[in-house]
């Protein structure tokens, strides 16, 4: 009765429960934005003052602009999160299409390789990383943590894509050789541009995935300057403990990035989501 | 890309399984191999050399010059044997339960609400996810802010309700610290729960709901009777891997409270963490990794064994 119901008419009183959990989930974004804009006394008021009134940007110019290890890190971040992406989509793009499309001797044995990678904490990987890169010279570098980071986000760029690739008819492929492509330009030039949405999404996730990741971040950076933002913002957290609005203003700096990715590509990222988890 | 041409275009004609499907063959893993090298080089051979450190006195002198004795099972024993290692796999298992009760319990009401259709539903519903796409850093710091002892806002809430008579530095005291960081973690879960059992709440077909309210069933009778037997098996996919990602949080914790006060919230991949990188015994902190890969293992095998049981089923 209630499905049918509701599939009638629209239900104006569901939107509006729903706006109301939505915002009060929620809350804790906005607390964040709203104690990075206070002065210090505004942040310690009693009763808290819920809207910053009027909005000042000083913790933003100590905590972030003033803070030559805060910057340097949001950029270490963007380069990590930008090269976790493309190693992803080149490790992964040609893998998701082995898998879906030809018939490969293995392919099981591979697909529960990445299913084992999702299962591991990254702590199993840290340790060895750690003393593989100790040993080869690598810690303290981006390729460190691009080549740690990619270890997580390929399994799931691999399992994301598979079901694009499926989805390809095979008479196109038959097509492009006949036109003359190998195997290998077929992919390139006929196949890839018909997944892009699936690499978006990938692309998506292999980025903010690499922007926030965190225990490869401080095992193994011990240079305050390769360190990317999530290590920064923790290491803040040690040092400047009390000063709510300054921590606030670094948090919704590292935040922000995600939050706009996030807004303007939501849909492949709903959809991605949906396929890397439930899929298999 | 086109000087291969002439020699692929009669391959072309040669059905997928007929013969000179070799030379096809080594071409098609060469689309799998620079993944498979890369996976063999940053996770299987991480995953074994943690193996053979946990059976060897790695630490502090001798992990750079690959001289640590071979000590057997020692590593495992020191490991077991130690109270904080029993600690902090008490700790892991409150910690899971505690958060999986409510992340599920929550997240299904919310896929609930979110599978009806009203005006909205698609923007408010890809709102829920922003929690989720946070770094774990940020919500943790944010968390740590809101249960602050001092001028935290849940301090005040729980004040102005009246169910607080003075201030809690809740996550300095040993017996709140864990329900803090279970809160934060409950909060990032919500959304996983959610769209992962919508789906399921989608594939229920309409027809069922019409014939259970045709036979007079009231939304309760049929949420009983048609939505919760139809729902067991994806539920129970999503709380197994609930477990798995749940059992392995280090980032929320660590941030909060750093697995204090006094080994409060040690959860297991902190302990591990600490072993190895605050105190450098590498081979104690491996055997310790492997223990606390146990569970995961067992986990992960009963989902395998669901999701095979599923679809043969099906």
């Amino acid at each position: 009765m209630n499905a049918s119901r509701s599939n009638r008419r629209p239900g104006w009183g569901w939107t509006v429960l729903s706006t109301i959990i939505v915002i009060g989930y929620l809350f804790p974004v906005y607390w964040m934005a709203a104690t990075s804009l206070k002065t210090n006394a505004a942040v310690y008021a009693s009763p808290p003052q819920i809207v910053p009134w009027p909005p000042i940007f000083k913790a933003y110019v100590d905590a972030v602009i003033n803070n030559p290890l805060a910057l340097r890190s949001i950029l270490n971040s963007a380069i990590v999160g930008t090269g976790t992406m493309l190693l992803t989509l080149v490790l992964a793009s040609p893998a998701a299409y082995a898998l879906a499309r030809l018939n490969l001797r293995g392919a099981t044995l591979f697909m529960l390789l990445l299913l084992i990678t999702q299962l591991l904490p990254a702590i199993i990987i840290a340790t060895p990383l750690f003393v593989l890169f100790s040993r080869i010279e690598l810690v303290n570098s981006y390729p460190a943590l691009i080549l740690a980071d990619t270890t997580f986000t390929l399994p799931f760029a691999v399992i994301v894509l598979r079901p694009f690739f499926l989805t390809v008819p095979t008479e196109l492929e038959a097509a492009a050789k006949i036109d003359g492509c190998n195997q290998f330009s077929a992919f390139w030039r006929v196949i890839l541009p018909l997944v892009q949405p699936g690499l978006i999404t990938v692309a998506v996730f292999a980025f903010l995935m690499g922007w926030g990741e965190f225990l490869f971040a401080i095992t193994l950076t011990t240079n305050e300057t390769i360190q990317p933002a999530t290590a920064a913002l923790n290491k803040f957290i040690g040092q400047y403990g009390t000063q709510w609005n300054n921590l606030m203003a670094l948090s919704t700096t590292v935040a922000l990035p995600i939050i706009i990715v996030f807004a303007s590509l939501q849909r492949y990222i709903v959809g991605g989501l949906t396929a890397g988890s439930v899929k298999q | 890309m086109t000087e291969a041409r002439d020699h692929v275009v009669p391959r072309r004609l040669i059905e997928k399984p007929a013969g000179g499907a070799r030379l096809r063959n080594l071409g098609q893993y060469l689309f799998l191999a620079p993944a498979l090298v890369f996976m063999l080089l940053t996770m299987v051979y991480p995953v074994l050399s943690n193996l053979r450190m946990s059976v060897y006195d790695v630490n502090v002198a001798t992990f750079l010059s690959n001289s640590a004795p071979f000590v057997g099972l020692d590593n495992y024993v020191k490991v077991v044997s130690d109270p904080a290692f029993q600690n902090a796999f008490r700790l892991s298992v409150y910690f899971t339960i505690g958060s999986l009760v409510f992340q599920f319990t929550i997240g299904f009401a919310l896929a609930l609400l979110f599978n009806r259709s009203f005006p909205g539903n698609g923007l408010l519903r890809a709102l829920m996810l922003l929690g989720w796409m946070l770094p774990t850093v940020v919500s943790a710091s944010i968390f740590r802010w809101m249960f602050d002892g001092g001028n935290g806002i849940i301090n005040f809430l729980f004040e102005s309700l009246g169910l607080l008579d003075a201030p809690r530095h809740w996550l300095i005291e040993p017996n709140t610290a864990l329900i803090g960081t279970i809160v934060a973690n409950i909060w990032v879960g919500i959304p996983f729960n959610m769209i992962l059992l919508l789906p399921g709440l989608q594939s229920i077909p309409d027809s069922l709901y019409e014939a259970a309210s045709i036979d007079g069933a009231t939304p309760w009778q049929s949420f009983r009777r048609v939505t919760l037997p139809l729902m067991r098996p994806v539920a129970l996919s999503v709380l197994l891997l609930g477990f798995i990602y749940t059992f392995k949080v280090f980032d929320i914790v660590y941030v909060m409270t750093r697995g204090g006060p006094v080994n409060a919230t040690t959860v297991l991949p902190i302990y591990v963490y600490q072993l190895a990188f605050n105190f450098f015994r590498f081979g104690d902190g491996a055997a310790a990794a492997v223990l606390l890969l146990l569970p995961l293992s067992i986990v992960a095998v009963g989902y395998l064994w669901l999701s095979q049981h599923e679809e043969s089923s099906s």
